[in-house]
């Protein structure tokens, strides 16, 4: 059985600020949630039970306005390199370090924790290809070398390709050529991907960053259709958490009296392609828990 | 009739380094595409027609739409420059024997799984090195190293369709000529206007059936073969490729619907190519094909009645070579990329006067 927690409370302000110390709190009591509250320090060592370094891959490709923002995305490190030793270093990243600039994080390659891109000198992608039935990919660095840890800090949106972007599909960041994998809603394509090892043996955690939705014309951002939801998404299966971020943007379609994605003919097809390749779980197996904060 | 055999320039390579810059992405406007509401931008120029919202790149990955505005990443940023034979393209029938100054960007508007250049035509334009080479350039480079010729290859040209057109035009206008070699995936229109600017095309037919498009290329059939009827039926030279892989597009029923319908749209004069496949990029479970089974496409065409077919990445193959389909005289002797014989008079078979089509002098 998935458990999802869904949480919410007043961390965006209507004029873009981000209350830290409410975000913290929140993040710190949906991590203890997810395991029935325990210590937050026995949390972390369940989720990463071995020593590493962990890589955050956030979502910056929309710009600024809808980005993971890096407040939640350095609130989370900071609450992971303060609570387990044995975590020797986190890395931020993206695709390139100009989305990463532009998205407002500041580039850092010192430090415990540390911010850059797959472009950066000296990093780049393999030269060797991973290959399944319907990738042939290239994965950056970071995923492949640089970490032993990966937890997928997505944003969440409408995508007019793939109904959703959300936790799965971030992954696509991680490989040199995701413009190929657009066709037939993504599907299999990113389900196929995160069957890879470089992203299946090292995959630990999700965390959607709902605190703004884009639920229409994404994923590129359109104030008319971006609402501000305030909710973060944790789950330890990363197709319930995706599968909840549907959800949720279909309600807000609903809400706009605009037709739900699969009316659309592109609800998120790679949950159940994802689901049937033992990823995770889609709604008949999911506990949702709400946390407020 | 100047005759050069494949040559190595290294000067060529030292100039070209001399202009290589830090990864920077041109932008310039596309042409071909629409402008649809709330930024978003639908792409006319390949039969995808991508469908893109803002800051999203198509699936070509070198055509981004920022703010509502659709542009090339890479106008002028060749990745690939390189003097090659014409053979190389290949064009048989077209100028033999004479040089190409050769040029790619990086992208691809399909995903071949036996691609050959996958390491410039599958990735970004900022994942591979780039020179500064505007059309300007080009055409100074060309004369400068003596090549008549422009050839847009290696990669998919259909994707620097901007950069080709230009450096077309200005070629044509400094007495060049332009040669494209591509997978015919491009909607009509644009083709109509690259028809009017280029001396050549040859087109990479990759099968006769959809499935096969559907699961090796990700692409369609059908635009390709409306593309190369459309050329066909234009004053410009046309010659076809088909890369035998294999088990997958090489039985006797498949080849025999390409020859027919060849002859049938195109016509029995048009130069068909039968390449060797060898296990490449996502492809690499399959042995390189066999000889024989070139062969039997070789004699399968031949039989439905096309003229001018060949063998290709075989070198030394008898079938390499041009010979006359009325008398059997042998016309153009080829070894590899090598031309060491031209046996034509005015364009005709010394022996019978058959008229042998292309363009010659």
């Amino acid at each position: 059985m998935a458990k999802v927690i869904v949480a919410h409370g007043e961390i965006l302000s209507k004029n873009g600020d981000i209350n830290i110390a409410r975000l913290k709190n929140i993040v710190i009591k949906s991590l203890r949630s997810l395991f029935d509250n325990l210590a937050l320090k026995e949390v972390l060592l369940q989720i990463f039970p071995r020593p590493g370094k962990v890589g955050v891959k956030i979502n910056t490709i929309a710009g600024k306005k809808l980005s993971t923002r890096p407040e939640v995305a350095l609130t989370l490190s900071q609450i992971l390199a303060e609570n387990h030793p044995g975590l020797s270093r986190i890395i931020i990243w993206d695709r390139t370090n100009r989305e990463l600039k532009k998205a407002g994080y500041r580039l850092q390659q010192r430090g415990k924790i540390q911010v850059f891109g797959t472009d950066t000198k000296g990093v780049g992608y393999e030269s060797k290809l991973t290959m399944t039935t319907n990738i042939g990919s290239l994965f950056s660095h970071i995923q492949s070398k640089f970490i032993h840890h990966s937890l997928s800090l997505a944003i969440l949106k409408d995508h007019g390709l793939a109904g959703v972007t959300a936790g799965l599909k971030n992954y696509f960041g991680a490989i040199h050529n995701p413009n190929k994998y657009h066709d037939q809603n993504c599907d299999p394509f990113v389900a196929e991907l995160c069957t890879t090892p470089p992203i299946k043996a090292k995959h630990r955690l999700t965390i959607i960053d709902a605190l703004l939705v884009q639920f229409h014309r994404g994923p590129s951002y359109h104030p008319r259709w971006a609402s501000r939801e305030n909710k973060l998404i944790f789950s330890l299966d990363p197709v319930a958490a995706d599968h909840v971020g549907w959800q949720i943007i279909d309600q807000l379609r609903r809400r706009a009296g605009l037709p739900s994605l699969a009316e659309e003919n592109r609800p998120p097809r790679y949950l159940h392609t994802a689901e049937a390749l033992g990823l995770g779980h889609t709604s008949t197996n999911m506990e949702i828990l709400e946390v407020e904060g | 009739m100047a005759l050069f055999g494949p040559r190595a320039l290294p000067e060529i390579c030292r100039d070209l380094d001399a202009l290589e810059i830090p990864p920077q992405l041109s932008k310039v406007e596309a042409r071909y595409y629409q402008k649809l509401p709330d930024k978003e931008i639908e792409c006319q120029l390949c039969p995808r027609q991508c469908r893109l919202g803002n800051k999203e790149r198509g699936y070509c990955g070198v055509r981004e739409n920022s703010e509502g505005t659709y542009y090339t990443l890479v106008y002028g940023k060749a990745c690939s420059v390189h003097v090659d034979p014409i053979e190389k393209k290949p064009f048989f029938h077209f100028y033999p024997g004479q040089i190409t100054l050769s040029l790619a960007t990086a992208g691809c508007n399909v995903n071949c799984k036996f691609c050959q250049n996958w390491e410039i035509s599958q990735v970004r334009p900022e994942q591979v090195h780039h020179f500064d080479f505007p059309p300007r350039m080009v055409v100074d480079t060309a004369k400068k190293y003596d090549c008549p010729i422009i050839a847009y290859t290696y990669t998919e040209p259909v994707v620097f369709y901007e950069y080709m057109v230009d450096t077309a035009k200005l070629g044509r206008r400094a007495g060049l000529k332009s040669v494209v070699v591509t997978g015919g995936h491009i909607n009509p229109e644009p083709l109509e206007e690259l028809i009017s600017v280029v001396e050549a095309i040859k087109v990479d037919l990759k099968s006769f059936t959809q499935d096969f498009y559907d699961q090796y290329v990700r692409g369609k059939l059908q635009p390709v073969l409306e593309a190369i009827k459309k050329i066909a039926a234009s004053p410009i030279w046309l010659e076809i490729v088909y890369l035998v892989i294999p088990t997958l597009n090489d039985s006797v029923k498949e080849i025999k619907n390409l020859s027919r319908w060849i002859k049938a749209e195109v016509g029995p004069d048009v130069p068909l190519h039968f390449s060797r496949f060898h296990p490449m990029y996502l492809l690499r479970n399959l042995p390189p094909t066999p000889i024989s089974t070139l062969e039997r496409a070789h004699q399968i065409a031949r039989e439905e009645g096309l003229n001018y077919v060949y063998i290709g990445n075989v070198p030394g193959h008898q079938a390499e070579s041009t010979y006359c389909p009325r008398c059997g005289t042998l016309l153009i002797k080829r070894w590899g990329f090598e031309v060491s014989k031209i046996n034509l008079k005015d364009g005709k078979c010394p022996q019978c006067q058959t008229p042998i089509p292309g363009i010659w002098d």
